[in-house]
């Protein structure tokens, strides 16, 4: 589904990210590890469009998407989250949820201006719909609030159904797990293995901890300085001494 | 008194298209009150000049001031705010400086006048409830969402699919078009226009009851609007002062209460409900 | 060659202008428009200063730019200060600076009105022939001195400790504080700068033009000049400047003031089309 070739980028004189490829399939979940300034992130910000590739091209669903731009992406079933979550601060929870497919909505702006029950009732499904995906979160009671009160570990769970409202075939994820404690690293766990069975999607995950990644994933990438230095099931990675070295050497790691 | 309420309401499509503007995109205009000389000119000179009837002098004004917004929207909304607001500010002067030269057309800085009178109070105030009601209907729409969606964080709603540079091009568009409104109203009312009427200062003012009544409300742009602007009509002796009395007052807000007035208050038709049904309950249990 | 020679004249004080500008606009990010408005404010001092008190240019030229540091610091006391650390969007700062300068001008015009003031007369021949182009000797002081005051400034930004200390802050406020900068401390010198050469802008405007309360609005010409040679570049920004100050020249004595202001909109527009980064700045990106 989502095919990655040859991706560089450099910032300056630092090389992020060399020669980056990687293949994702229909309903698969695919890891990517490293330790800090790998590149995992310009990775993430490369293949959805925020920063432009200096080479190499990224196929989606065998199109090519390389030099589309961000909204183009997403509106092709594309959805993301980011390491310091995005949330929109002025819009309540429950808004935050129904923007996400406001783009993508069926009635015009003459209706909405002139408040047609075309567009009345549109809204009123909308505003089913988001409760639903606000409740796969446990988030229903809040439907009103404005996301800056929410403890750290629900504003992570509202980002993710946020990201799954626009209906995309696949949903790549930025250090989801960054800030959670235990318990909530375990929810969090829980609420993406449901995501994939009920939505059945693939997921491509950037990840510091390790047992998420081991939960979660059926293929593993590892950076290191830009570089893929292995690929391969979670077991397989574990005992691959180039990313021993990689992480003992100084790196970050769960 | 009925003119000072005019003159008021008339203003206040400027106040709304700011409103618009900043509420919705985060950006701010210079030259906003540029709009509104354009709407009052090309309406007053096709009327003049040609003889067109007032709905096609109307909609010639707000269709120029469209395609000047459309003009510098285009590059500029691209861009980070600051070129946005430099270039309002370029285009208000440059505005005024056409005006100016081309005085066998406009009049020059003598003005355009016998413009013909087609507005009277009836109109200006039906005008101004439709407007504030397709501004509000717009706020609620969809369309609002992404709007406040994008002001709050560009990168994340465009991952969410929003076009950030369209939507705001059509908040620009619309903006002008309010605005310019109001110009052609103002034209058709006083049946004088001149280059200096409408500039920075205006425009800046505008921005000013806006951020008082609170950036974030409707009701806090249409009750700042309104009454800052017929304050100093009943506060004659202090008229001269009226600018400096309001940047004082500004600063005094924006160090103490940053989110205006208002805050994120709105009135709503649910208020009225309640007010009218807390009323009927009381008089029922009278009986 | 005259026009070269005004040109250049032009573009040295648009450059202190575009330099006091693009300093606040580096640091904190924002667009300065009181700038403006310490301008006027310092042009109406000196040039009181030099009728009631017969000051000499160099006396009245060194007492109204440190006039306008003063009030600088003063402005951003009342209107940046409390703003900041209310962490309130970047937006407020801005329309904060417009009022302000808004204030300043409407008050100047309750005051004094609308007459406008011409500086008196420092030097007793007013001009030398240079070959067949005629130099005023307030000009080339103009001109000598804002080069002065720039190189200086340079100087400044690269070398000393205070210069790092900008920079630093530049990049990153909170991480600045956490290193021990003294990050208001820095902002408030910063201002007390780009106010210094406010003062001295100010004067000079005055000085070549008259003195009026719209003076404030030749800030803009600082803001095209930055448009122009580059955002975040201090070096971009006087190279704007000069080229500004040449082509305005051109322009106005080929067709006039008013057509001149429509086509410096529409060439500043141009740049902002295809090149948005100036001469020599870059374009300032948001991170993921």
């Amino acid at each position: 589904m989502l095919k990655i070739e040859n991706l560089t980028k450099h910032f300056g004189g630092i090389k992020a990210v060399q020669n980056f490829d990687m293949q994702v399939s229909e309903q698969e979940i695919v890891g990517i590890i490293g330790p800090n300034g790998a590149g995992k992130s310009t990775i993430l910000n490369l293949i959805s469009g925020v920063t432009k590739t200096d080479t190499g091209h990224v196929y989606f669903e065998n199109k090519e998407i390389t030099r589309l731009n961000q909204y183009q992406i997403s509106r092709m079933g594309l959805a993301r989250t980011f390491q310091n979550i995005r949330l929109f601060k002025g819009l309540s929870c429950i808004e935050n949820i129904k923007v996400a497919r406001d783009c993508r909505i069926s009635y015009n702006l003459i209706e909405a201006l002139l408040s047609f029950p075309k567009a009345l009732k549109t809204e009123k499904n909308m505003e089913k719909e988001s409760l639903k995906f606000l409740k796969l979160v446990g988030l229903e009671k809040h439907n009103d609030i404005k996301p800056g009160n929410l403890p750290y570990g629900l504003q992570r769970k509202l980002e993710i159904a946020r990201a799954l409202f626009t209906q995309p075939k696949i949903l790549l994820l930025d250090e989801p797990a960054a800030g959670l404690n235990t318990a909530e690293v375990i929810d969090l766990v829980r609420l993406i293995n449901q995501i994939f069975h009920e939505f059945k999607i693939s997921i491509v995950l950037i990840e510091h901890k390790m047992e998420v990644i081991n939960e979660l994933c059926d293929v593993v990438y590892v950076l290191n300085f830009g570089n893929t230095i292995a690929k391969g099931t979670y077991n397989e990675i574990q005992s691959n001494k180039d990313v021993l070295e990689a992480y003992l050497g100084g790196g970050d790691n769960a | 008194m009925n003119s000072i309420i005019v003159f008021a309401l008339i203003n206040m499509f400027g106040v709304l298209g700011t409103f618009l503007l900043t509420a919705l995109t985060g950006h701010l205009s210079f030259g906003q009150a540029s709009f509104m000389s354009i709407g009052a000119y090309v309406s007053g000179l096709l009327a003049l000049k040609w003889g067109l009837p007032f709905p096609i002098s109307l909609l010639g004004g707000l269709i120029a001031a469209a395609m000047s917004a459309l003009l510098i929207g285009l590059p500029t909304l691209k861009l980070h705010k600051y070129f946005f607001a430099l270039i309002t500010f370029g285009f208000g002067t440059a505005v005024a400086a056409l005006l100016n030269h081309f005085t066998n057309i406009t009049g020059g800085a003598m003005g355009l006048s016998n413009i013909p009178c087609k507005t009277n109070f009836l109109l200006v105030v039906i005008s101004i409830i439709i407007t504030i009601g397709l501004i509000r209907n717009f706020v609620k729409s969809n369309y609002g969402r992404m709007c406040i969606a994008l002001r709050n964080d560009e990168i994340a709603s465009e991952a969410i699919g929003i076009n950030v540079y369209k939507t705001k091009l059509l908040v620009f568009v619309l903006s002008a078009i309010i605005t310019s409104y109001g110009g052609v109203l103002y034209g058709s009312f006083v049946t004088y226009v001149e280059p200096g009427m409408f500039g920075w200062t205006k425009s800046t003012e505008w921005v000013i009851y806006v951020f008082v009544g609170g950036v974030n409300s409707l009701t806090g742009a249409v009750v700042a609007g309104f009454i800052l602007n017929i304050l100093p009509e009943l506060l004659r002796f202090v008229s001269n002062w009226r600018i400096f009395i309001y940047s004082l007052f500004i600063l005094i807000i924006f160090n103490f209460r940053p989110e205006g007035l208002f805050g994120e208050y709105e009135i709503s038709f649910s208020m009225f409900n309640n007010v009218y049904k807390n009323l009927f309950s009381k008089l029922n249990h009278r009986n | 060659m005259q026009h070269i020679v005004n040109g250049f004249s032009l573009g040295a004080v648009y450059a202190l202008i575009a330099v006091g500008f693009a300093l606040i606009y580096n640091i904190l990010k924002f667009a300065n428009f009181a700038h403006g408005g310490v301008m006027v404010i310092s042009a109406y001092f000196g040039y009181f200063l030099s009728k009631n008190f017969h000051t000499s240019l160099f006396t009245t030229l060194i007492i109204t730019t440190l006039f306008g540091g003063l009030c600088a610091v003063i402005v951003e006391l009342i209107a940046f200060h409390k703003i900041r650390h209310n962490n309130s969007p970047l937006i407020y700062y801005f329309v904060s600076s417009l009022v302000i300068t808004l204030m300043i001008e409407n008050l100047i015009a309750i005051f004094k009105g609308a007459t406008s003031y011409a500086y008196p007369v420092f030097f007793k021949e007013t001009s030398f022939l240079f070959g067949e182009t005629v130099i005023s000797y307030v000009n080339t002081l103009i001109f000598i001195i804002s080069s002065v005051i720039l190189i200086i400034l340079m100087w400044l930004i690269k070398y000393t400790k205070f210069g790092i200390a900008l920079r630093a802050i530049s990049f990153n406020l909170g991480v600045s504080k956490l290193m021990g900068i003294n990050a208001d401390g820095v902002i408030i010198i910063t201002f007390f700068i780009s106010g210094l050469l406010a003062g001295a802008s100010g004067m000079f405007l005055g000085i070549s033009y008259t003195v009026y309360p719209q003076l404030a609005r030749i800030v803009v010409k600082g803001w095209i000049a930055t448009v122009i040679g580059g955002m975040g570049s201090i070096s971009g920004a006087v190279i704007g400047a000069f080229a500004l100050g040449l082509f305005e020249v051109f322009l106005i004595s080929n067709i006039g003031s008013s057509l001149s202001t429509v086509f410096i909109f529409l060439i500043t527009l141009g740049f902002l089309f295809l090149r948005p980064q100036g001469i020599a700045g870059e374009i300032f990106t948001e991170k993921a």
